[in-house]
């Protein structure tokens, strides 16, 4: 098998202090879960992110190993490809999800050699006592990954846990049948605390869940507000710093660090826009990172479209909470049923606003509710190749969004050839790659491509009638 | 006192000149090799040689293509995307999507009513999207490429390519051929598979009229036909395809060039000097 050396990658430049200090917290994190393995002062999970069930983890005091995160550092510090090269070998094919193929290359090689593979980036990914699966709609991996791993680890036992939500019907309201969906879900959770309970030997303390609950909520509402900030002009901080402040919001959610985290970057980005510091000094072109996981190990292109005088004020892609206050949920006094509200809440958060606009949807709602706050001039999307579950509806995004959303004003070529008034769509640029597949990507290609949209932005700036 | 502008094309597979005053005065082909700045100084030297004109008369130079940055003496670097709608545009006025295949890579722009692009896609990640598909069947087969259109247009029957990687097709040509299959069938199917391939990507950017197909694929006229039939729209071809993208980075050189002097700011441009360039 072909080991790749490894290779030192340059830092790439932050805007924020708060992104600059992500790197040392999630060494620390899978430090800690090294520790627990080794001292056994932990039960360790491997789950995923966006379960709604980090307050219950904490709560009985499970470490959890974000298995996709593991795979994406991996990636950042461009170290996977021996690990998707030993999946491969294994008879997994390159087309699944890269971050199931490298957490599962990782796994083999570790079970086989009954330690750390040789050189395992940040220390490596402690081995689990369970894992929590889920059948959420989020994404395939989600449920076959962890079913994949116990070829391995034949002893680790697996808990699923199923999360729906009601898909979106522009002819309906969506609360006609949330109740029953809320019913299951409360069920689904209160078996996990169920299985928890058998595996850690001790019993869920409902207190301490209530106080985790609280904490999450407060942090929901402080990672709002502090996001909105970044809607200054100049933008204080962009999308390639929040692929790093988004570790707290989604691998620490429920703790003091995460709460105290946001505190910290809330002051830094009232501060720089009190100051006016932007993160780039000529900021010409406000772009919305309109979906898709970036490339992990590319994260630099951020900072050349920085050097372009192009910044990312807003993105989609893991900005997983939404303001509690403008959801319609009911309240509740039970923990677990309002993370159960809490998560149909997050999901239907923009059903209603999608009705009232003919021919539009949930995720394009989103975009324009993002394109109009933050003042957005285009819209930027990834196509991960091993991305399945955000690649399919990327393409139709950007296409209904084109259809409905026309608000640059500009002169076109009518049919009879005479030039005429209109209004046209915001330009939009999908980067294609993958999300730790560096076999995939082209530095060259891609920046041609960032150099030829900045030129369209240029094209269109010329052309708007004032 | 007459003003002449350059465009340079450094392409994948061909370096491009034009040499611009009211319109094209002079424009050069040449294949492109290992070291781009060798051939950027030779395409300049022989536009100015056909053009009859010194180096220094050139007031503004752009260059293009994905070799841009490797041409020393270009005043101003610019996309091809940008390059090929001001040509295209400046061709076709009422141009409104333009389809550019080249050598290893193809593309779709739009493009409004002062050709400027509004919108584009790129495919530089599929061989089998680009020129070099035509290429390696034309190898396969023992044809020459300029004759691949033609005998295409002489099936009456295209074969199924199923395969959409350019060395499995290749394998599937060759299979077919041992089996009897017609040539002209072979060589029509590898021209719908191609063109189908590009439409698709077309498509994602919504199809308007006029439709302009550059590049050396439009050398191509099995290829033309092709692309016409699965875009379903007539498709334009200029006279020489090849040059757009360099006639795009004159024209945007002149408009540089105006636009200072409309503005009375200094013109910044490189020393008009074709150095020496030796390979190791």
């Amino acid at each position: 098998m072909a080991e790749e050396k490894k290779k030192k990658h340059k830092k790439r430049r932050t805007a924020t202090k708060a992104a600059a200090s992500i790197g040392p917290m999630v060494k620390e994190f899978i430090g800690g879960t090294n520790r627990a393995r080794a001292e056994g002062t932990h039960k360790i999970a491997y789950t995923f992110i966006v379960c709604h069930h980090e307050e219950i983890l904490r709560a009985m005091d499970v470490l959890p190993v974000w298995t996709e995160n593991f795979a994406g550092i991996c990636g950042a510090i461009r170290d996977s490809e021996r690990f998707l090269q030993r999946a491969e070998s294994l008879g997994f094919s390159r087309s699944l999800c890269t971050y199931a193929l490298c957490g599962l290359g990782f796994d083999q090689w570790r079970e086989e050699l009954g330690e750390m593979p040789p050189n395992a980036p940040w220390g490596g990914q402690a081995r689990p006592d369970f894992m929590v699966s889920t059948g959420q709609i989020l994404c395939d991996p989600r449920a076959k990954w962890y079913q994949a791993a116990q070829q391995y680890m034949p002893d680790v036992p697996i808990y699923n846990i199923d999360l729906p939500y009601p898909l979106y019907d522009p002819n309906h309201d969506h609360r006609e049948v949330w109740g029953y969906y809320h019913k299951y879900i409360v069920k689904e959770m209160r078996g996990f605390v169920s299985f928890l309970e058998e595996q850690t030997g001790k019993k869920m303390d409902y207190d301490r869940l209530k106080e985790y609950v609280a904490l999450s909520d407060k942090t929901w509402n402080l990672i709002e507000e502090t996001y909105n900030l970044r809607a200054a002009k100049p933008c204080p901080m962009g999308t390639g710093d929040a692929m790093n402040t988004m570790v707290p919001m989604n691998f620490k959610m429920a703790s003091q660090e995460a709460y105290d985290f946001y505190v910290g970057l809330n002051a830094e980005l009232k501060e720089k826009n009190a100051k006016k510091e932007g993160i780039v000094a000529n900021e010409k072109y406000r772009l919305l990172w309109g979906g898709g996981l970036p490339s992990w190990f590319a994260l630099g292109d951020f900072n050349y479209f920085n050097s372009k005088g192009a910044v990312f004020p807003a993105e989609t892609t893991y900005r997983m909470v939404a303001p509690l206050d403008e959801m319609d949920i009911p309240e509740t006094d039970d923990p677990i049923e309002h993370l159960a509200w809490k998560w149909l809440g997050y999901w239907t958060f923009w059903y209603d606003r999608a009705r009232k606009r003919p021919g539009s949807h949930p995720d394009v709602e989103w975009l324009i509710n993002y394109i109009e706050r933050y003042d957005i001039d285009g819209v930027v999307m990834h196509e991960a190749f091993s991305c399945r579950s955000w690649h399919v509806g990327l393409i139709w995004q950007l296409q209904q969004l084109a259809k409905i959303y026309k608000p640059i004003p500009v002169l076109m070529l009518g049919d009879s050839g005479q030039k005429k008034e209109g209004k046209r769509e915001l330009p939009s640029l999908i980067l294609e790659s993958d999300i730790i597949d560096i076999t995939s990507y082209s530095e060259v290609d891609t920046r041609n491509k960032i150099d030829a949209f900045i030129e369209t932005l240029e094209s269109i700036e010329k052309s708007k009638i004032n | 006192m007459n003003k002449y502008f350059a465009g340079i094309d450094i392409g994948s597979t061909m370096t491009k000149a034009v040499i611009l005053q009211e319109g094209i005065i002079a424009s050069v082909i040449g294949p492109t090799g290992p070291e781009h700045r060798i051939l950027a100084n030779r395409v300049m030297e022989e536009a100015l040689e056909r053009a009859g004109l010194p180096f220094s008369s050139i007031s503004y130079i752009v260059s293009t293509g994905y070799g841009r940055i490797n041409v020393p003496f270009a005043d101003k670097q610019v996309t091809e995307i940008s390059c090929h709608a001001k040509g295209i545009s400046y061709l076709f006025p009422r141009a409104k999507t333009i389809v550019d295949i080249g050598g290893q890579d193809s593309k779709a722009i739009k493009i409004d009513t002062n050709g400027r692009p509004t919108d584009f896609v790129m495919n530089d990640k599929c061989a089998a999207g680009s020129g070099r598909f035509i290429e390696v069947i034309a190898d396969t087969l023992g044809l020459r490429l300029e004759d691949m259109g033609g005998i295409s247009l002489q099936s009456g029957n295209p074969a199924k390519v199923s395969n959409v990687c350019t060395i499995w097709a290749q394998q599937e040509v060759a299979s077919s051929l041992a089996k009897g299959a017609p040539v002209s069938d072979l060589v029509a199917g590898i021209h719908r598979s191609l063109a189908d391939r590009v439409a698709r990507m077309v498509k994602r950017l919504r199809v308007e009229k006029e439709v302009v197909l550059t590049g050396g694929g439009a050398k191509n006229i099995g290829l033309v036909h092709a692309l016409a039939e699965q875009l379903e729209e007539e498709v334009q071809i200029p006279e020489e395809p090849l040059i757009t993208g360099a006639l795009g980075a004159a024209l945007l050189g002149r408009d540089i060039t105006d636009k200072a002097a409309k503005n009375n700011t200094a013109l910044k441009t490189k020393e008009r000097v074709l150095e020496t360039v030796k390979i190791l």
